[in-house]
């Protein structure tokens, strides 16, 4: 009995210290992300784009003199408990350098919360509600935009282009959906307040039912000339399928959260096709030079481009976190934070240059408003 | 006057997915007084099979059967084999338990009840899978100027008949007075010669077949199907039975068309935000006032 005890303990010190010796030259990055739950699609295409973006890095020579990043990925299931959970795992790694974390506000404010209380950075990718950036937090930033962007661009937008005088809202209660909902329907109080539109329809769908008939049912009695909903791609489907159902004709626009391919799966191409949304730049529509590398390396491995945004953001954090280490030479928390807060201007992304403010939101990301075509691809519209 | 039909129509809908998948979680807990928490399982798991069955079975059975041939058997396949799985759960993870009281068996449920989900999403992948559209032909009727689609005709005449052939098997046959007596007591009920074995069997038959049929109709309704779907319409199905009377066949029948038309009421009138709340004030005002549920007995304590 001693004698396996001992042979069981030798075993571990040898495996410890063949780690450590391992881990000496690889730089690790976290990755937190639905990987598995209701937004698995996203979390997988986050997953993938990462794997791109490091073996981009770690081709041309890697970084902190010739050191390989390497990628560490723990699902939080698109939950916020399991974003904990996961933020848990990943702090307590001490060779994890910093975390790219996550997709879905409501699963990043908890998850944030502990990467704060220990220190590390964490770089979200997914995660627009505005507030997230509002908690004078050090080590949190993002590379995707915030919901009052997208709420002024509806507002400036869409009642014009669709020449709708009433409006209806519906979001999902989450961090993100009721946020820019919020947004939505404070960039609209100008215009309601002079008259000239007016929201006849405000209220929340839950998020992971299916049946939405009967608050539909109430939004078509309201009869609103453009029904914008703020939630996720899963109720989206849902949601304009049975609109169109019971007879629901005004035109869908989701939010940078709705429409991507699964949603044109699932909804079908003949309820999905018409379908608008307000979004950031989609890959394919990125124009810089990096864009183009990157995505020709995606689509040699995975078959074609990422559907969504959120992957390519992902990439860029892990991008902008590669660069913060090499270019400060260290990997210590604070410093990268510092670094990360105020040197980095103007660096080289994907998305195009990426730099932060001082509350770690990303400067400068533009929208477009998309309109799913006839052959179900996602198309910029004027 | 016709929006609120067509929002009766729609919470009558919802309302018989949750009383066929009541029944399930009633009839168990009847006869074993167990909680079996895999039954929302058995309801994701049918919906796949089903799901499978349609897409790739669906060129074969075209040819072989004909388009309600390849409905019939897909509804078939997906309740005789869930109910060949709730047999399995059943002799597993139950009866191991049941000498150990109430509490091992309702971990084994749970432990059962996640089994299920993880292997569910191991075999058909984390992502949301959709059944073919145009199953039913996409025809709509006009009933006092009210749109109902074809299909949730089909879907309410099947509910309704299904749960019509089990409140007559119950409440009529010599069979379903075995079932109702080793629910109201096992051990008498064995000592006056009912086979409980017979009736286990019976339960844990019927139950997940009946959970399966639910299964498949909700994939056809609304086409997007998810392994974690169980979850949510296992916590409506069981709140609907302990609304009717947890143990009561017909109480659960009623139980989940109470709470389908409640939660329409809840959402069209009050607010789609709020409808859970609203539902749940009521469940509580309910067993406040009559703790055995709607159609519960009321059981003398013993002092």
């Amino acid at each position: 009995m001693k004698k396996d005890v001992l042979a069981i303990c030798a075993l571990f010190l040898v495996i410890m210290a063949g780690t450590a010796i391992a881990a000496k030259d690889t730089v690790v990055i976290g990755l937190q992300g639905p990987i598995t739950g209701a937004w698995a699609y996203e979390g997988q295409m986050a997953k993938q784009s990462c794997e791109i973006a490091a073996d981009l890095i770690n081709k041309k020579g890697g970084i902190l003199g010739g050191k390989k990043v390497v990628l560490k990925v723990v699902d939080d299931a698109g939950e916020p408990k399991s974003g904990a959970l996961a933020a848990q795992k990943l702090v307590t790694q001490k060779d994890v350098v910093a975390v790219i974390s996550t997709y879905g506000s409501s699963v990043c404010e908890p998850a944030s919360n502990i990467y704060e209380k220990f220190k590390k950075v964490n770089i979200g990718y997914g995660v627009t509600a505005v507030r997230l950036t509002q908690r004078n937090f050090k080590y949190f930033f993002r590379t995707c935009g915030r919901d009052d962007s997208q709420g002024k661009f509806f507002a400036e937008y869409v009642p014009k282009k669709f020449n709708a005088k009433r409006i209806a809202i519906m979001h999902d209660n989450t961090a993100f959906g009721k946020g820019l909902a919020e947004d939505t329907k404070a960039a609209l109080a100008a215009m309601v307040k002079a008259g000239k539109v007016s929201i006849v329809y405000y209220d929340a769908i839950t998020p992971g039912e299916k049946d939405f008939k009967v608050p539909l049912t109430t939004l078509r009695e309201t009869k609103p000339d453009v029904w914008y909903f703020t939630g996720y791609y899963a109720e989206a489907a849902l949601l304009v399928t049975q609109a169109r159902d019971i007879g629901i004709t005004c035109p869908f626009v989701g939010g940078n959260a709705a429409i991507n391919d699964e949603f044109v799966k699932i909804a079908g191409l003949k309820v999905a096709t018409g379908c608008y949304m307000t979004n950031e730049p989609l890959p394919g529509d990125l124009p810089y030079p990096m864009a183009k590398e990157f995505l020709a390396a995606y689509k040699a491995k995975f078959g074609n481009i990422p559907s969504s945004p959120w992957p390519i953001y992902a990439a860029d954090a892990l991008n902008v976190i590669a660069y913060a280490v090499d270019k400060s030479g260290t990997t210590d928390s604070t410093k990268l934070a510092a670094f990360l807060r105020d040197q980095v201007n103007g660096v080289p992304g994907i998305t195009g240059p990426i730099g932060f403010t001082k509350d770690g939101d990303r400067e400068g990301v533009p929208f477009y408003l998309y309109k799913v075509d006839d052959s179900g691809k996602i198309v910029v519209t004027k | 006057m016709q929006v609120i039909l067509e929002q009766l129509i729609n919470g009558l809908t919802i309302g018989s997915f949750y009383a066929l998948i009541a029944l399930g979680y009633t009839m168990v807990y009847g006869v074993l007084k167990l909680i079996n928490f895999a039954h929302g399982d058995f309801f994701t798991f049918g919906s796949y099979l089903g799901y499978t069955v349609l897409v790739f079975g669906a060129a074969f059975l075209t040819a072989h059967f004909g388009l309600w041939g390849v409905l019939s058997v897909a509804l078939l396949a997906a309740a005789i084999s869930i109910a060949i799985v709730g047999v399995i759960v059943e002799r597993l993870a139950y009866r191991p338990v049941y000498k150990a009281g109430r509490l091992p068996a309702v971990v084994s449920a749970l432990g059962a009840s996640i089994f299920i989900q993880n292997a569910i999403m191991v075999i058909w992948g984390p992502r949301f899978q959709a059944y073919p559209s145009e199953l039913i032909p996409n025809a709509h009727l006009e009933i006092y100027g009210i749109n109902i689609s074809l299909l949730q005709v089909i879907i309410l005449v099947m509910s309704f008949l299904l749960m019509g052939v089990l409140y007559f098997i119950v409440q009529k046959t010599t069979f379903g007075a075995a079932v109702r007596a080793t629910a109201h007591d096992r051990k008498t009920a064995a000592l006056m010669g009912i086979n409980i074995n017979k009736v286990i069997f019976f339960v844990f038959t019927l139950g997940p077949a009946l959970g399966a049929i639910t299964g498949v109709m909700v994939g056809m309704y609304y086409r997007q199907i998810s392994f974690t779907m169980g979850w949510n319409y296992g916590l409506k199905a069981f709140t609907a039975s302990v609304l009717g009377g947890i143990g009561n066949i017909p109480g659960a029948m009623v139980g989940g068309l109470i709470l389908g038309v409640l939660e329409m009421l809840g959402a069209a009138y009050i607010s789609a935000a709020w409808k859970d709340v609203f539902v749940f004030i009521i469940l509580i005002l309910v067993l406040i006032f009559r703790p055995t549920g709607l159609l519960g007995e009321k059981t003398a304590e013993k002092v």
